[in-house]
Order: C-alpha cells, then sequence, then structure tokens
C-alpha cells in the first residue's frame, strides 16, 4: 500500500472545513472521511489533526459540541459556524485559483 | 470581522487563560477517544488488545506534544509566560530585599509625588471653570499705573466700563460681605459668615442657575432696601439647615434684617471665592456712585469675537479718557483685563510649577537609581542569564523577564507611591490663595489619578528597566565561561554608565537641595522675623457690637456715606475693657479694631501733614497716607511693642482730651525725618469733625502682613478721641474691637473668665473667634509655606537616593579592584595610597555632579524668584552651605566601601585567584 501524501500545510485547514460541511463530526470520523473520500490518497496525521481542530475553533471557524456517538461514549462533535462556512468559499476560491494555476503551468511548460 | 466571530474568540481566549485546567483536560479526552477508536480498529483487523494498544499508541505519537501543540495553538502562551516571569520576578526580588526596598521607596517617592502634584496641577490649572463657555470670562481690575499695583474697581470704574466698553457682552461686580447670621429656633447658634453682594445680572453673565429656587429678579430690589431676598450656598445649606429640601421662602436673620433664601446653588458653585456662604443682590445708590474705594470684584463676559488683548486695549482708552474727565477719582490708574481663570488660579502656578519640576527631579534621581541597580545587578547575574540563554530562552525572552522584574518593581513602587501622593496631596491642599482668589480644596485621590500612576508605573518601568536589560542580555557565553575575565571592556563599560548616573544624580539631588534650601531660608526669615511684638501667652477675641444705624446713611463726605457711630459702642467697648482688666491672671488687656497683623482690609486714610503742601495728585496723595487702627490705651505693653519715643495711650486720652495719635518708625520716617517726630501735627482726611492730631509716642513697626518686607505708615488712635460718625468703606471698623491678653498662664485657660467678664457688661454680643495670638501666627506660618517643608522632604529623599547610589557605584568599584586592591597591599601601599586608589574616581564623581548641580540651580532658581523673601536666587551662602552639606552626605556615603577596600585582606585576595 502506497504511504497517503503528507498534506500541504494550509490546506489541512479546506480539507477539514469541508468534510464537515455537511454534518458534524468529530476528530476521528474527519480523518477517516477524509482518507475514504480520496480514495486513501490522503491522510491527515493526527499531530496535525487536533491542533488545527484547536486552531479553527479558536478562531471561531467551527464551534464544538460533546455528543453521545453511536457507541455510546460521548466525543467532541465539530461544526461550520457562520462564519465558517464563508470562510469555506474563501478558501475553495483560492484553492481553486491555485489549482488550476498550477494544472495550467503544468500544461504549458 | 463580525461580531459573533469575535464574541467566539474572546470566549475561547478567555476560558484558555481562566479554566486552563478544564481546556487541557478536553483535550486529552479527545486525545484518549481517538486512541481508543484506533485500538478497535487494529482488534477488528485481527490484532490481540495489548499489541492493538501498543501498536496505536506507536501510530499516534506523543499524546502529551500533541496537547502542547494544542496549548500553542490557542494564543495565550504569553500569559503563562508573563504568569512564570512574575513568580520568577518575585523570587528574583525576594532573594535581594536590600534592592528591592531601596528601588520601590525611591520609586514610591517620585511616583506618588509626581501624581499628587500632577493632579492637583490638573484640577487647579488645566481643568475650565465649571462655568459655560467659561473661556470667555475675564475679571476686570484697576492698576496703580505708577506702582503697578493692582486693585479690584471702584464703583465709578464698574459704572464706566458697563457704559463704555463695546468688548463685552455684559459686565458685572460683586463685593465681599460679611453678616452675623442669627441663632435659629432649632438651637443653631448665630455665627459670623462670608458673603457678597451682588448686581442682579451677575448669574446670568456667570451661566450660574441655581440648585433650588430661582434667581433674584429685578422686582426683588425695586421695593424695599437693601434687597430682603438672599441665595445662599450649597455648603451653608447643608450645614445650617441641614440639606432642607423646604428650604426655600424660609426667612433667617442677618443682624437686624431678615432675609427670605429664594435659592440654593449647586455645590461646586464658588463666586468669588471660596468664603461665600450667600449672595443678597444690591442696588447701586446715587449716593455711592462717586466713592472711590477699590473694592468691587467686577466680571466681564467678552463677546464671542473679541480677544483678552481687544478688550485691554479697549479698557487702556477708557481709562485714559476716565482720567482726563475725572483726575481726582480715575487719575493715576489703569485698567486689567484677566481671563477668569488665570485670575481665580494664577497663584498656584508658581508653586505648582516649582513642586512639578522637583518631584520630576526625584523621579529622574529615583529612576537613575533603580537604573543603576538593576545594572549592578545585571552584572551579578551574568552567570545565571548566560546559563538561561544556554538552555535556549532566546534574547527577547530575557529582556522581557528583566522587563517584568523592572514593571513590578514599578507597581510595587506604584503602590506605596498612593500612600506618598495621599500625604502630599493633604500638603498640597493647605497652600494658601491670596486674598479673591481660589484655595485648592476638594482635589483627592481620584480615578484619575490612579489612572495616572499606573501609566507613571508602567512607562518607569520600561524607561528603567531597558537600558540594563539590553545591556545585561548583550552578554556573551564566551566572557561568562572564562569567569576570570568577565568581558573588561565590557564591565568597564558599565561601570562608566552607572557613573555617569551617579553624576546625574548628585547634580539633579543638588539643583533640589538648592532650591529648597533657598525657600527654607527665605521661609526661616519670614517665620522667625522680628514682629516688633511678643505673641506668646496672648489671647485675642473679637467683641462686635452692629450699630442699629448701620444703614441709614446721614450725609457724604467726598463722595463717600457716612453713618453715626452710636454712643453706646465706645461706652461698652470701655466697659468691657474695665471689666477684664481685674481678671485674676491678665497681666494686661488691651483692644485694637483689627488685629495688627495680616487683617484682610485695613483702612488707608489720606493725611494732612502740619508744615506740608497740601498732595494734590493721586501719587502725591497716595504718598501722603496711612493705615489706621483705633486702639485703647495699654495696647502697647500688652503686645510688648517697644515704644522709642514719647509714650503710649492711657488714662489722660479721654474724649475730652486734645486728639492725640501714636505713630510708627516708618510714618516718623516718612513725614518727618531727621526730626523728633512728638509734638508734630497732622489731620486724618476722613470726615470733617476728625480734628488734629498730635504724636504723642513713636512705636517700632509692627508688620501689616506677615510678609510685608519694609514697613509702611501706620497712625494708631485712641477710639475715645474719633469722630462721631464712620464713613463708607471703613463699615465694620467701628462696632468692632479685637482684644489682646496678656497672661502668665495658659492664655486659653482664661477663656471661661474672659466670657464671664464680657458677658457681665454685655449679655447680648458673645465674643467670637478666640484664639491664641501664638498658634495663629504659626498656623499662618505653616500654611503659607507648608509647600516649603514639602520641598525639602522631596530634597532630602533626592540626597539620601543620591547617596544610595554613590555608594552602590563607590561598593562595586571595590568589588572589582580587590585584587589590585590587595597586590598593592603587597608591595606596600599604606592606607593613604588605597583610599587614593578608590577615592580619585569618587571625587571626580562627587566634583562634576557638584558642578553640573550648581550650573543647573543659577539657571533653573531664576523660577523661583518670585517666591523668595528677601532671598536672592544666588544667595551665595545656601549655595555653598548646601554644596558642602551634599558633598560631605556623599563622602559619608564612601565611607564604608573604602573601609572594606582598608580592610582587604592580601592573602586571602591571592589565594583567590
Amino acid at each position: 500500500m502506497p504511504k497517503p501524501s503528507d498534506l500541504l500545510q494550509g490546506t489541512v485547514d479546506l480539507l477539514i472545513l469541508k468534510t464537515i460541511s455537511r454534518e458534524p463530526l468529530h476528530g476521528w470520523a474527519i480523518s477517516k472521511r477524509i482518507q475514504q473520500l480520496s480514495d486513501d490518497v490522503l491522510s491527515v496525521q493526527q499531530g496535525s489533526l487536533y491542533p488545527a481542530l484547536h486552531r479553527l475553533e479558536h478562531q471561531g471557524w467551527i464551534a464544538a459540541d460533546w455528543k453521545d456517538t453511536d457507541l455510546g461514549r460521548s466525543a467532541k462533535f465539530y461544526a461550520l459556524t457562520r462564519e465558517g462556512r464563508q470562510q469555506l468559499e474563501r478558501e475553495l476560491e483560492s484553492w481553486n485559483r491555485l489549482s488550476s494555476a498550477v494544472r495550467l503551468l503544468l500544461k504549458r511548460a | 470581522m463580525t461580531f459573533a466571530r469575535l464574541i467566539r474568540i474572546g470566549f475561547h481566549r478567555l476560558r484558555s487563560i481562566f479554566r486552563q485546567g478544564a481546556v487541557d483536560r478536553e483535550v486529552s479526552r479527545e486525545i484518549a477517544f481517538h486512541v481508543d477508536l484506533l485500538v478497535q480498529e487494529y482488534i477488528a483487523a485481527g490484532m490481540r488488545p495489548e499489541e492493538a494498544r501498543r501498536r496505536a499508541c506507536q501510530t499516534f505519537g506523543n499524546p502529551a506534544l500533541l496537547e502542547e501543540q494544542c496549548r500553542d495553538q490557542r494564543r495565550v502562551s504569553w500569559v503563562r509566560d508573563i504568569k512564570q516571569d512574575v513568580v520568577y520576578g518575585v523570587r528574583t526580588l525576594r532573594r535581594t530585599p536590600g534592592f528591592a526596598v531601596v528601588a520601590a521607596v525611591s520609586l514610591a517617592l517620585g511616583i506618588g509625588a509626581n501624581a499628587a502634584v500632577f493632579s492637583v496641577l490638573n484640577s487647579a490649572l488645566l481643568r475650565p471653570l465649571p462655568f459655560p463657555d467659561a473661556g470667555r470670562l475675564t475679571i476686570l481690575r484697576t492698576i496703580d499705573v505708577q506702582g503697578g499695583r493692582q486693585a479690584n474697581a471702584s464703583l465709578p470704574d464698574y459704572l464706566a466700563w458697563k457704559e463704555r466698553a463695546r468688548s463685552f457682552d455684559a459686565i458685572e461686580a460683586s463685593l465681599v460681605d460679611q453678616r452675623d447670621l442669627g441663632s435659629e429656633e432649632n438651637g443653631s447658634p448665630a455665627e459670623r459668615i462670608g458673603g457678597a453682594l451682588f448686581t442682579p445680572g451677575l448669574f446670568p453673565l456667570l451661566g450660574a442657575r441655581p440648585l433650588l429656587g430661582r434667581l433674584p429678579t429685578d422686582d426683588d430690589l425695586t421695593n424695599t432696601r437693601p434687597a430682603s431676598v438672599v441665595i445662599i450656598s450649597h455648603r451653608l445649606w447643608q450645614r445650617r439647615f441641614a440639606s432642607d429640601p423646604n428650604i426655600l421662602n424660609r426667612t433667617v436673620r442677618f443682624g437686624a434684617i431678615t432675609f427670605s433664601i429664594v435659592g440654593v446653588m449647586a455645590p461646586d458653585f464658588r463666586y468669588p471665592d471660596d468664603g461665600v456662604e450667600y449672595w443678597v443682590p444690591m442696588r447701586l445708590l446715587g449716593r455711592e456712585r462717586q466713592a472711590s474705594a477699590r473694592f468691587y470684584v467686577v466680571v466681564g463676559r467678552l463677546k464671542s469675537a473679541v480677544t483678552v488683548d481687544q478688550a485691554q486695549a479697549e479698557l487702556d482708552n477708557i481709562a485714559l479718557a476716565l482720567a482726563g474727565e475725572a483726575p481726582d477719582i480715575h487719575g493715576g490708574w489703569g485698567a486689567r483685563v484677566q481671563p477668569m481663570h488665570e485670575a481665580l488660579w494664577g497663584w498656584t502656578v508658581a508653586p505648582l510649577l516649582t513642586l512639578q519640576i522637583a518631584t520630576a527631579l526625584v523621579l529622574a534621581i529615583a529612576c537613575a537609581n533603580v537604573a543603576a541597580l538593576m545594572l549592578a545587578r545585571g552584572s551579578g547575574r551574568t552567570p545565571e542569564i548566560a546559563m538561561r540563554a544556554a538552555l535556549g530562552a532566546s534574547r527577547g525572552r530575557i529582556v522581557r523577564q528583566l522587563l517584568t522584574e523592572s514593571v513590578m518593581l514599578a507597581c510595587l513602587g506604584a503602590a506605596m507611591g498612593l500612600f506618598v501622593a495621599w500625604v502630599s496631596l493633604r500638603g498640597l491642599a493647605r497652600l494658601t490663595p491670596p486674598l479673591g482668589a481660589m484655595q485648592l480644596t476638594a482635589v483627592s485621590l481620584d480615578a484619575r489619578l490612579l489612572a495616572g500612576l499606573a501609566v507613571i508605573a508602567v512607562a518607569t518601568g520600561l524607561v528603567f528597566g531597558i537600558v540594563p536589560a539590553l545591556s545585561t542580555s548583550g552578554i556573551e557565553l564566551m566572557n561568562v565561561a572564562n569567569r576570570t575575565s568577565p568581558g573588561a571592556g565590557r564591565s568597564r563599560r558599565v561601570h562608566r554608565l552607572r557613573e555617569a548616573l551617579v553624576v546625574a544624580q548628585i547634580s539633579l539631588a543638588l539643583v533640589l537641595l538648592i532650591g529648597s534650601g533657598l525657600l527654607m531660608k527665605s521661609f526661616l526669615r519670614q517665620a522667625t522675623r522680628d514682629l516688633n511684638f511678643d505673641p506668646n501667652g496672648v489671647l485675642a477675641f473679637e467683641y462686635r457690637i452692629p450699630g442699629p444705624g448701620y444703614y441709614k446713611p446721614i450725609g457724604t463726605y467726598q463722595g463717600h456715606p457716612y453713618f453715626p457711630v452710636p454712643p453706646l459702642i465706645i461706652a461698652s467697648v470701655e466697659r468691657v475693657h474695665e471689666r477684664l482688666r481685674p481678671v485674676p491672671g491678665i497681666e494686661s488687656v488691651a483692644g485694637i479694631s483689627l488685629q495688627p497683623v495680616d487683617s484682610p482690609i485695613v483702612p488707608i486714610l489720606s493725611l494732612r501733614v502740619e508744615g506740608r503742601a497740601q498732595p494734590r495728585t493721586d501719587a502725591e496723595r497716595s504718598w501722603s497716607s496711612a493705615r489706621y487702627f483705633l486702639i485703647t490705651s495699654d495696647l502697647f505693653a500688652t503686645l510688648r511693642t517697644p515704644v522709642i519715643r514719647g509714650r503710649e495711650l492711657d488714662a489722660r486720652d479721654t474724649a475730652a482730651a486734645p486728639w492725640v495719635a501714636i505713630v510708627n518708625e516708618a510714618m516718623a520716617n516718612r513725614f518727618w525725618p531727621g526730626e523728633d517726630p512728638i509734638g508734630k501735627r497732622f489731620r486724618l482726611d476722613v470726615l470733617p469733625e476728625e480734628q488734629v492730631r498730635e504724636v504723642v509716642g513713636v512705636v517700632r513697626d509692627i508688620p501689616i502682613r506677615l510678609n510685608q518686607v519694609s514697613g509702611e505708615p501706620i497712625v494708631y488712635a485712641s477710639y475715645l478721641q474719633q469722630p462721631s460718625h464712620y464713613r463708607a468703606p471703613w463699615a465694620n471698623m467701628h462696632g468692632h474691637m479685637t482684644f489682646m491678653v496678656r497672661s502668665s498662664v495658659d492664655p486659653l485657660s482664661l477663656v471661661p473668665a474672659v466670657r464671664r467678664a464680657v458677658a457681665a457688661v454685655d449679655p447680648d454680643h458673645p465674643i467670637f473667634n478666640i484664639r491664641s495670638v501664638e498658634a495663629a501666627l504659626d498656623q499662618s506660618v505653616r500654611a503659607r509655606h507648608s509647600y516649603v517643608f514639602v520641598l525639602s522632604v522631596f530634597a532630602v529623599a533626592a540626597t539620601l537616593l543620591a547617596s544610595v547610589g554613590l555608594y552602590g557605584v563607590t561598593a562595586y568599584a571595590v568589588a572589582q579592584r580587590t585584587r589590585e586592591i590587595g597586590i598593592r597591599i603587597v608591595l606596600g601601599a599604606g592606607t593613604r595610597d588605597v583610599i587614593e586608589t578608590i577615592g580619585r574616581h569618587v571625587l571626580i564623581v562627587i566634583v562634576a555632579g557638584l558642578g553640573i548641580g550648581i550650573a543647573g540651580s543659577l539657571l533653573l532658581t531664576r523660577l523661583i524668584a518670585t517666591q523668595l523673601w528677601t532671598v536672592r536666587p544666588t544667595d551665595p551662602a545656601t549655595y555653598i552651605g548646601v554644596s558642602l552639606l551634599l558633598a560631605a552626605v556623599a563622602l559619608g556615603a564612601c565611607v564604608l566601601p573604602v573601609l572594606r577596600a582598608l580592610r582587604v585582606d592580601p592573602i586571602l585576595t591571592l589565594h583567590a585567584e
């Protein structure tokens, strides 16, 4: 199994915001979901996932809530705040600009 | 940033700071949950539980590190750092309590005194007056064109200005007044209070409204005379009427007249000065219009487009025109427009600025001291700081640690400074204003002061922290590793810096010492001046009979209305005097119309001296005039004032005898220089029935005011030999006598006996204002110069601080050169050589400090020249004496370190190498 690529610093925020945009998730589920949705190509290391969650929470983009999981234990679920949703739009836009620019360059160079 | 997000961020920050434990616990719970799920995943993949857990922990990494990384994301680590710095700082300060105490006390003095002086300065000079658009209010005065002496305005001045001046929206006047407030049914005793008469437009001009009731209207003036309505001050309302809400339209008795209270002013309304407790509207009567006494306080509101200078120019022209039209009244007098703020508070500029400079100097010295101490400590802490740097602390982090210490010291200093400020404020509130100006009251330790303290504390912390912190943290590890040569170049530089700081301290301290020395000398001269009477053991009290005819003028003389002196008054005074003589314990007793020193107003009357030309111009008239007191017999024996020629008044000088007078030396010297004044004759130009008086005695000059430098002419006449009328404006003088009682016992113990004796003659008029003359004089001297004392305290503190600085530097120099001294002693150097080695540097520092200090003083003491009484700002005795004193103290501070140098044991020193 090839090792999932390390993520560029900064894209972690985008991935987290996007992942929880549909429903609130806890940390474990976020990392699983990122791995799943990228067909195991991408993985967020725990070492950067939790500090990132913490940072986003303290910047007011996401809000956390302790809720019971299916397994009966309570876990910290993260959800987008209204401002977080706007932030996600902005980050998506800048990501799109960057990736299309990179794609363009790769095609033409 | 949206508001909701702001709130959310704020919430998280606060929670991270104050509920750090809870936040940390949540993080570990979250991590534990993640690890557990990981374990389950591995078990599901077929691992054994222990192996799964081991594997999960491996995959996950170090949870402690992760928690720390999360913590870093919270952006509040600085709070933790500060907490650490503070704990560490407290520990270091406690390890060196001597340093901490000296530094904090220096700062407490500097910060506290500065805050106090500045808050007074602020309330007196920077805050606008409590009137709407107060910047346009001006006080109009007259000024003696030749002498430059200022006076208030006369009625003709006021009327002329009001009629002619175009620069003002309005001009109104008030007049200082005093009345006896009658006793109340509720038992409040009768008392004498100060107030003001005013023209009805005054309050609208000021823009002042009463708290309760109304202002007087013109109607109040038309019915009877004088108007029988009064407005009272908030203070009087509270004190005398217990803040009765139904006060309006209540009647009070002022002397024989009943007034109706129509208004109560707000607490902050003080006009024209603090002593005013009531305001009575006055109507200006035709016959008063010619009176030339300059007693009216005139206030004008400038038109909005007019400047003070323009108004001044206009009044100058009016004054010129008036002098031409009526030279007898206006000749020789100009006019002066002064912004009201300046008129009321201008007197505080000199003392407050002096104090502000002094306290700033103290603060500078304190800062230099603390900087020097920190510098010394920095050298001492070199290994510690190097160690911390080696362990990875960044330079910024170390500087911050040192700054935290400085700011903590400053805060400690500020906390103690609060106490210093409180004491200083009490001292400052006792500064005595001149007549007609505001007193510094109601300045207290308020929020502004506290804010000021905090700002000064932090700024001071930064200032004195930065220099030492920068020079301390710049240490290279190499120097520390090699302990025997601790960066010789740098150490010398630091030492040089410290020496410079001490030179600065000594020179600043000298400036303060010389300044306060001059003021102290002037104060002592004034306090110990020969008053030419002996206040020891003299009791004084006032006895007063308000004349029933007070308000019935029976004619005018030279434009002044005059009133009958009821014979009853003179008879009563005579009987009181007779009755007091035999009271046991009284050695002698006498009366004088006004207290001899520092009476608010002493009449000046013009004289016609026989054998001299009649004065014609205003200047001649003012030269040919004298102060005037009415006295009983035995006055000078009672006061122990030397009678240098002739005799004093005695039983011979009855109403029927030829009129005589006693004059003072200044009068004798002015009118009969080189001649024998006894037998010379003159007439007081006060009323037609005034008779020619013959001089029968000359007494030494008793100063009219404590700060009077040279005596002015005084006439003392018998109260039995006066016209049967008195003339405005000297109305108060005649129903009134200040009795002086000399006793061999404590003067105050005589009070009951004196009261009984007076009551036996006149039960209706109790005596009042009973005081020991000595105590009253002491008090007035103290009040006048309480700030000299405050200044001296600052100067002494500055000297001590500078000495501490010098001690520190010398001790350091000795410590640095212990090895050198040891070697010298081995090589045969004697005591003298050792002293010379250390002393040369000390002497250079002291001499440089003194030199700069003297130069600075020559420049700065000019600023206090106007506050000095008979002392020149360059008084050589003070300069030399104070410099020697400071030099002695400074040398004293070096004795201990030098002794230590002498005790250096060469063997021990060399062994230590």
